[in-house]
């Protein structure tokens, strides 16, 4: 061991297995509880975020089969109309806020640092916080659920229903100060994404050969943080309004009723895209994964994901047709809604071309893959359909609706979910999920979710509204609906199996090599799972599927210190190495920032008052969260 | 390494489990929202002893049995709201300011501020045009009512008292107060020491 002239130590003055010791000893968290609490890696916190996100899966799914249970037959007692409307909130709410979105990043936040090849995520503490922010803002909700006080306004708290005059009681504060927390929690991990992703990359991966996951977690990113703002005013105006009585949306008194849904819209149609671009982006390295081959027309798809992104934002009104709108606005949404379908047909194509050249290989993740191709597409049919407003008048506010976001968000988004956790399940737990199980998983999921939500379409043609908690004997609706709550059990047995399946092959699952697919990104090019500190090396890549081109040996930069937490800066555009920089250490402050911040939150709920005295605490952590510590990580 | 991991993981685990026995004890303590009363329940509402001249008493048992919902119940509270639009008190209380009637939001109680005063004004009516509701509405909606009228006049807004309406506003919200000392309640109607005294 040599140290350079300043004293420090770098990792040309190592071998091999000094340097792995040395980076461990660096990057490491303290054992037990403390550093679980502390910890800042981002493979931990992501992994973390991925089992939480499941788990409100699970709690929602749960939900939903009470909801089959009651509608089952006609004139059902098991759930009365007030716990009904609960329940179909908390659904939605917790489909959409504490696992959809969520899940999706928390994969960017495990495999984006990986996959451009760098150490941690960048801002690692603001990734603690957000975790722990995440967490608080699902508790809220489940508890109050508990207690009675779940949301009871849908999941798009329209007012006045959501309002002072109609939401009695904290039911609808709750849901609007979730939205906070899992807004702030969203919005903090897009910027982590945006800077690693901008400014972490390994030298030589220019942004022509960026994977194409990461190219569609910058831009769902920069969709989070162009949409979320608006949720954000929107709730925070309802809370207002209930709280200290302002009149945001209170026509009398110059507010605007519309207001509500043109800014949860403005944020609700970009949020399917948030979910569905990551998704995109799974099956895209899928694709090129099983059938050995780049995926075709990178760049086509990667202007798709970027057209996808921008038009998501022209769409909102969409969800608005039976408001009574001027005849332009909605000829203009008709329009905009259809064209977005161009881009996503654009991908489906390239993949199928992919496919068509390749040679597809059928394992468990890439039958999730066809799965998503086929309902996705039916579900985009139904999406055509419902863009033009006489037939969305026709059948707003039925099942025929339910049935259509079904498609898109399970097909579109946790198909290929479910592809990506048995494709990246070696690298998040270093052991391989069953095959066999995996097929029996694919085959109850896709039959019984086509069984459950096709008939749904029928049901919502015949006129049956979605949220109602019960119907009469004589509507000819309980024939299909019985059919419709005994296939959800199908599928609700194929997602039993799988958690089986997760949690079984996580603790005795077959271990895995450091590639077992053969696949050409960066991620596999570390063991299963990664050490605390990634790469040994960091690699420098000069191609678009570095683990392809150079099987053997891929060359590594050198002359990182190893003391400090330390990864290399690279420009924006072609990623030429800029400088040295510091990745910050363990830190119990988020986790006391994010108790102070959740504190204050829930307590403004019952009193204005909390913002100011409640900013107290707040303030206190967030100044020990930087204050300078004089360790290592300290100087730049 | 592994030690460790599973370290966390129990205490992870027991933190969950802590958290979800919690939740559900409240849960289990918690009343839920009635919507409808069972009928015996609900007319056992009726059986409230008042003192001989009309004010103050005890309510009855069965209203103790349902945990007290009146007073301090959201959705009570906001149901009372609405009976209160309905059946055309403003004409005569305003938006509690008071007119041909007292105000309520002066917190000044000619019977006292007890709920079974209230709810005995609402339907046995009071002498000086105060007409009974008895005949007109439920006596679960007389509670519901007493409620919220008590609410307004509340000297510490109640946390779980309505918000404003979606209409002109005319004064602070019911859960922003004490609205005396928030607005200027201008003229408000009679006082004992004004008017006729009951
Ligand atoms: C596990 C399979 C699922 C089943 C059986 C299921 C079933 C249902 C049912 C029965 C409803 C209520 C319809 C009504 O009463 O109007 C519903 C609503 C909804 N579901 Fe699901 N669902 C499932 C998964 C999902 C997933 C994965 C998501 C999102 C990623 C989701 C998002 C929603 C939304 C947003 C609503 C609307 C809630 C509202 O009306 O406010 N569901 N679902
Ligand atoms: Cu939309």
């Amino acid at each position: 061991m040599t140290r350079s002239k300043d004293g420090e130590l770098r990792d040309t003055a190592l071998s091999d297995r000094e340097l792995k010791r040395a980076l461990a000893v660096t990057w490491s968290a303290p054992p037990g509880l403390w550093g679980a609490l502390s910890t800042v890696d981002h493979k931990v916190i992501g992994r973390r975020y991925v089992a939480t996100a499941f788990v409100f899966l699970a709690l929602g799914g749960v939900l939903s089969m009470l909801m089959r249970l009651q509608l089952a037959q006609p004139e059902a007692r098991f759930i009365g109309p007030d716990r009904y409307n609960q329940i179909f909130t908390m659904h939605g709410s917790n489909m959409m806020f504490l696992f959809a979105v969520p899940v999706m990043q928390a994969m960017a936040i495990y495999f984006v640092p990986l996959m451009v090849g760098t150490r941690n995520i960048a801002f690692p503490r603001l990734n603690a916080f957000s975790y722990w922010i995440y967490l608080a803002g699902g508790l809220l909700l489940w508890i109050a659920f508990v207690v009675d006080t779940g949301p009871d306004v849908g999941w798009f708290a329209y007012v006045p229903l959501s309002g002072p005059q109609y939401g009695a009681g904290k039911r609808a504060d709750v849901w609007a100060q979730m939205i906070t927390f899992t807004e702030v929690s969203a919005l903090a991990i897009a910027v982590e994404i945006v800077v690693t992703v901008f400014k972490q990359r390994a030298p030589g991966m220019s942004l022509d050969r960026l994977p194409l996951f990461v190219w569609s977690m910058v831009v769902t990113s920069f969709l989070v943080i162009m949409a979320m703002p608006a949720i954000m005013i929107a709730s925070t105006s309802l809370i207002l309004d209930r709280l200290v009585g302002t009149h945001f949306f209170n026509p009398a008194e110059g507010g605007d009723a519309l207001l509500w849904q043109h800014l949860f819209w403005f944020f609700g149609h970009p949020e399917v895209y948030i979910i569905f671009l990551p998704a995109v982006g799974m099956v895209s390295t899928i694709v090129a994964t099983f059938t050995g081959r780049p995926v075709f027309g990178y760049l086509a798809t990667v202007m798709a994901l970027i057209a996808t992104g921008i038009l998501a934002f022209g769409l909102w009104v969409h969800h608005m047709f039976v408001a009574g709108l001027p005849r332009l606005g909605e000829s203009f949404f008709t329009a905009s809604s259809m064209a977005i379908a161009v881009p996503a047909g654009l991908q489906i194509f390239c993949w199928l071309a992919t496919i068509w050249a390749g040679r597809p290989v059928f394992k468990t993740p890439f039958l999730f893959v066809i799965g998503f191709m086929v309902i996705f597409v039916i579900g985009g049919l139904t999406g055509v359909m419902v863009a033009s407003v006489p037939f969305d008048t026709q059948v707003h506010d039925t099942y025929f609706v339910v049935a259509h976001f079904h498609y898109v968000l399970v097909g579109g988004a946790v198909f290929p979910l479910l592809g990506a956790i048995y494709y990246w399940f070696p690298k998040l737990t270093g052991r391989t999920m069953s095959e066999p199980f995996g097929r029996w998983v694919f085959g109850l999921i896709f039959v019984g979710f086509n069984l459950t939500f096709f008939p749904m379409h029928i049901l919502g043609l015949q006129g049956m509204p979605r949220r109602i908690y019960t119907y009469q004997p004589e509507m000819p609706w309980s024939g299909l609906n019985m059919f419709i709550s005994l296939s959800a059990i199908i599928l609700a047995a194929g997602f039993l199996l799988f958690f089986i399946d997760a949690i079984r092959s996580a603790r005795s699952g077959a271990v895995a090599t450091a590639n077992p697919w053969g696949a050409s990104t960066l991620e596999w090019a570390t063991a299963s799972p990664p050490p605390p500190y990634n790469f040994a090396r960091l690699p420098v890549v000069d191609s678009r599927e570095p683990l392809w081109t150079e099987p053997a040996e891929l060359r590594v930069a050198a002359g990182l210190g190893v003391d400090r937490r330390e990864l290399l800066i690279t420009s924006v555009a072609e990623a030429v190495p800029e400088a040295r920089e510091s990745s910050v250490g363990n830190s119990i402050w988020p986790l006391l920032a994010a108790l102070a911040t959740t504190v204050a939150l829930v307590w403004s709920i019952f009193s204005p008052w909390a913002v100011v005295w409640g900013s107290i605490p707040v303030a206190v952590s967030l100044i020990g969260w930087f204050w300078p510590k004089g360790v290592p990580e300290d100087e730049s | 390494m592994k030690r460790e991991i599973s370290h966390s993981n129990v205490a992870f685990a027991a933190a969950a489990i802590a958290i979800g026995i919690t939740s559900a004890a409240l849960g289990w303590l918690r009343e839920p929202r009635e919507l409808r009363l069972d009928p015996p329940v609900a007319s056992g509402l009726d059986g409230l002893r008042l003192m001989p001249n009309g004010i103050s008493g005890t309510p009855p048992e069965s209203y103790f049995a349902l945990g007290k919902p009146y007073e301090t119940d959201a959705y009570n509270l906001s149901q009372g709201k609405r009976l209160y639009a309905w059946f055309g008190c403003p004409a005569c209380h305003g938006d509690g300011r008071g007119g041909a009637g007292p105000s309520f939001l002066d917190g000044w109680w000619l019977y006292g501020p007890e709920i079974v005063s209230i709810v005995a004004s609402i339907r046995d009516g009071r002498p000086h045009g105060m007409p009974p509701f008895r005949d007109r509405m439920t006596i679960e909606q007389i509670w519901q009512l007493a409620g919220y009228v008590q609410t307004i006049g509340a000297y510490t807004p109640k946390v779980a008292a309505p918000g404003r309406d979606d209409d002109k506003q005319t004064r602070p919200a019911e859960n922003r107060g004490p609205a005396k000392i928030l607005f200027d309640q201008g003229p408000v109607g009679v006082h004992p020491d004004q008017g006729p005294s009951p």
